[in-house]
């Protein structure tokens, strides 16, 4: 709150008329902000089921209270280092991995004048919307170890000995970030790219009659101007570390038993605990365990940011 | 300052907690409530007595089974108030919602409003998601009065309390006496858990052949497999056999079909039908090795047995008579077998099996047993009960609902065949068949689940089994080696973390051991160690534990 005293004081009458002007763009945000609050705000009070002992029949506010018990599991077990390990560390790789090649392609896509830019950008976002049952069996189509694409076609005629893809846990660190890579970067790009068309194109003439190259141009003027909205999308990632992407961690590696020492994350630890045992609070308590990270990440990011640089930081 | 109140509105986004469940406040729904323990018990040994009996003796509905006063004026009192209470019936199968649901569920209301003045709505999901959506419905408070607690799980559906006791307000001897006639006893009672009663069997095989090794007879054939002389007596559905001959087969027939898989098993049964073991309590994490005779939990995964099975498969597998991507196919055996990929699988046995496995797979089938053990687990007659959801709005129909199902051939006909004329039709020999222009596929109504049905026994018999296989089912059951364990039931809750912890292990270890990826010599002793660090002791003495109090109070020692 230091900033506001740098800046000039607004008159009552100035602020009005802000306020007026900025009433469509309210409006515009309010469906938004309505889907924000029916389904994340109104459920908040679920939280309270993480620390009951839940019976269906006495209901969510009848059920005796379980105190920390729920949350025991989470900790209490020989695994518990290796999901936490696997959890934060692939979500950090992601967010490095990602964050590079999305700019890298959205500066690439930006600097390109044909008139397939369009199709480039589709076919780019394209794996972004398939589900991750799909990207799985597509995964298969070349991991198979009977009629898989890679052993079939590449190793046996280089002479290589087949391998058992799904049995081999070394391999499967790359093979997800590749693939979540894959997946993820068309999406990724296209937000980047929209904030890169949406500079002054001024800038770059300006810097094109004093003979700044191509390079100069993007390492000059491209992200330094890009570095608000990549802090804002890290720090959006930061929050959501201790989140894994389901689909990629259980379907892409068919849930084979295998690898689970490279592909368990806490939300695949608790689906295969859980699953049988069907019970909520405990389900609950993970989701809360989860969120209270998060948010404690995105603060502790957010302040290291505005410590860096207060321009950037969120708030 | 905009750009901070939308910052603000992210990170709540981001921090917001999970979804974790809106249906609240629908307690109190239930009427009677009371002391369920105390009545339970109470109501458990009036039960035995013989004084109602005596009473139901007189008394007779309309299929000629024994009811009481109550039940009758129950029914009378529904008719006389004019309206039509509507029941939710829910159980699963695996090709999900058939075409044909509302019209089945419209013939159904019509027989009940006739002999019960109540109507009937049928819910039938698909396995996949079956547990899911009921999880969701009965911790939600949607309507849901009679269900099948397969694959949701009779155990966690008790300990949640979702399940009604029918002991309560002496709910099943007033209006369960049909059931009481039709089910033998030493299984009707097997789902009572702790003084309360959830949940009733549904009439089907209550044990298994175990190792059963089915082969399509086109390969046996094709190898010149002499089979038809094996059979020890005449009308036995299976030959028995040892692992060695089916080994030879399994060499010939990968000599001679080297294009297609010889062998496959579901994931995750080949314990369970297997071997005589039984999964005390619903999970492996302690089991009973020696379970007609011994109350004893100890570490299967350690034991000798487990150890010859892994090296049985390894020596398979190795031989090539599995497919390389076994570890990660999901394709059932039977529609493997259909689509021409595999030729033989692991099934259990039971009367009709080779009926059952034959439809399934579309051409003629031969069942081996290896070895000659019928094996009835403890979790037999909780695997697939049916029950009364706790928060039904009114228990008396619901029973009586439920006792209809189990006595009235019209209704068990109507859920497990579908409508005559339209889905069957009958054969001058007296069983059943697809009605003109219909088959497996264009049938509206063709759940194949009737082993879930709560009693296929008074339903017709469709054509390729034998009239009298519901007498042959009487004889096996009678036949089964009976677990010491039956009807015990682990309340897990207070090792839950050790369960998580030890589920995971298992899913690390299991495939590549019982499909035999694995060399089970190293890889078991490795699985041990960690199912070790998991908790595993910690989990098998509370088990024990659990299980001494119940043999205490039940008298099984």
């Amino acid at each position: 709150m230091a900033r506001t005293a740098n800046q000039p004081v607004m008159s009552k009458a100035k602020k009005k008329s802000l306020l007026k002007r900025s009433i469509p763009i309210y409006i515009m945000a309010l469906p938004g902000l309505l889907y924000l609050f029916i389904n994340n705000y109104m459920p908040m009070p679920g939280i309270v089921l993480a620390f009951k002992n839940y019976k269906a029949r006495k209901g969510i506010y009848g059920s005796p209270w379980a105190g920390l018990k729920n949350f025991k599991y989470l900790f209490a077990t020989s695994d518990a280092f290796i999901i936490t390990r696997n959890t934060i560390c692939y979500n950090l790789v992601f967010i490095l991995v990602n964050t590079f090649f999305a700019i890298f392609v959205a500066i690439i896509l930006s600097e390109l004048t044909s008139k397939w830019k369009k199709a480039y950008q589709s076919v780019i976002l394209l794996p972004y919307l398939l589900s991750a049952v799909i990207v799985s069996y597509l995964v298969f189509a070349f991991l198979s170890p009977e009629n898989g694409f890679i052993n079939n076609s590449i190793l046996k005629p280089l002479g290589i000995e087949p391998v058992s893809w799904y049995q081999e846990k070394k391999y499967w660190p790359f093979i997800l970030v590749f693939v979540n890579l894959w997946k993820g970067i068309g999406y990724n790009c296209i937000i980047y790219l929209s904030t890169i068309i949406g500079f002054d194109r001024g800038y770059y003439e300006a810097a094109a009659i004093d003979g700044a190259t191509k390079w100069q141009q993007i390492s000059r003027i491209t992200l330094p101007l890009l570095r608000p909205t990549i802090i804002m999308l890290t720090l959006m990632a930061v929050g959501r570390i201790f989140y894994s992407d389901f689909g990629l961690f259980y379907q892409v590696p068919q849930n084979s038993g295998a690898l689970l020492p490279v592909t368990n994350t806490i939300d695949t630890y608790v689906y295969r605990g859980l699953l049988e045992l069907g019970d909520i609070s405990m389900s609950a308590a993970a989701g809360v365990y989860q969120s209270l990270v998060g948010f404690a990440l995105v603060l502790t990011a957010n302040l290291i940011v505005r410590k860096l640089d207060p321009d950037s930081a969120l708030f | 300052m905009k750009k901070k109140l939308l910052a603000m509105v992210l990170t709540g986004t981001m921090a917001a907690a999970m979804l974790a469940g809106c249906g609240a406040g629908n307690s109190g729904s239930s009427g009677g409530a009371g002391d369920a323990g105390a009545a339970g018990t109470e109501s458990a040994d009036t039960a035995e007595s013989g004084s109602t009996q005596a009473a139901a003796d007189e008394l007779k509905d309309v299929n000629g089974y024994p009811t009481t006063q109550d039940a009758i004026d129950a029914i009378q009192e529904r008719k006389d108030s004019g309206e039509t209470p509507k029941l939710v019936v829910g159980f699963m199968n695996f090709v999900g919602t058939p075409k044909g649901i509302e019209r089945i569920s419209q013939k159904i209301s019509e027989r009940t409003e006739e002999t019960l003045g109540l109507d009937v709505e049928l819910q039938i999901m698909d396995m996949a998601s079956y547990a899911q959506n009921m999880n969701l419905m009965l911790a939600s408070g949607e309507q849901m009065d009679l269900f099948n607690a397969v694959s949701v799980g009779f155990s966690p559906c008790v300990n949640k309390g979702y399940l009604y006791d029918m002991y309560e307000d002496d709910l099943f001897k007033k209006y369960g006496q049909g059931i009481a006639a039709v089910v033998p006893e030493q299984y009707l009672y097997a789902d009572v858990v702790g003084g309360g009663f959830y949940g009733i069997t549904s009439q089907k095989e209550q044990g298994q052949g175990l190792f059963g090794i089915s082969i399509a007879q086109q390969y046996l054939d094709g190898i010149g497999y002499d089979y038809q002389s094996k059979y020890e007596n005449e009308g036995d559905e299976w030959i028995y056999t040892d692992y060695d001959t089916i080994t030879d087969i399994f060499r010939q027939l990968h000599e001679k079909y080297p294009d297609k898989t010889v062998f496959m098993t579901d994931k995750g049964t080949v314990v369970g039908q297997c071997l005589p073991v039984d999964a005390i309590g619903g999970d492996y994490f302690g089991s009973l090795l020696d379970p007609m005779n011994s109350l004893t939990v100890e570490d299967l995964f350690s034991s000798d047995t487990y150890m010859n099975i892994c090296k049985q498969m390894y020596a398979w597998n190795q031989a090539g008579y599995f497919s390389k991507d076994a570890l990660t196919d999901t394709t059932g055996t039977t529609p493997a077998v259909k689509a021409g990929s595999l030729m033989a699988y692991k099934t259990a046995l039971k009367p009709g099996i080779r009926a059952q496995e034959s439809n399934l797979c579309g051409q003629p089938m031969v069942m081996f047993q290896i070895g000659r053990e019928n094996f009835s687990a403890s979790n037999t007659c909780n695997s697939m009960p049916w029950c009364i959801n706790s928060q039904t709005e009114d228990p008396v129909a619901a029973m009586q609902l439920l006792n209809a199902f189990y006595t009235d051939p019209v209704l068990s006909n109507l859920i497990c065949w579908g409508e005559e004329g339209v889905e069957y039709k009958k054969t001058d020999d007296g069983h059943i068949t697809f009605a003109d222009g219909v088959d497996a596929s264009s049938s509206e109504y063709y759940n194949n689940v009737n082993w879930e049905m709560p009693n296929q026994f008074i339903a017709d018999v469709w054509e390729g089994n034998d009239l009298d296989v519901w007498e042959k089912t009487a004889t096996f059951n009678e036949k089964c080696d009976v677990s010491k364990g039956m009807g015990f039931i682990f309340d897990n809750s207070a090792v839950a973390s050790e369960y998580t912890a030890l589920t995971n292990v298992y899913t690390q270890y299991r495939d590549q051991l019982e499909l035999g990826f694995e060399n089970p010599e190293k890889l078991i002793p490795e699985m041990e160690s960690a199912l070790k660090d998991a908790g595993l002791e910690t989990y098998m003495k509370a088990k024990q534990e659990a299980l001494d109090s119940w043999a205490e109070e039940n008298g099984k020692n």
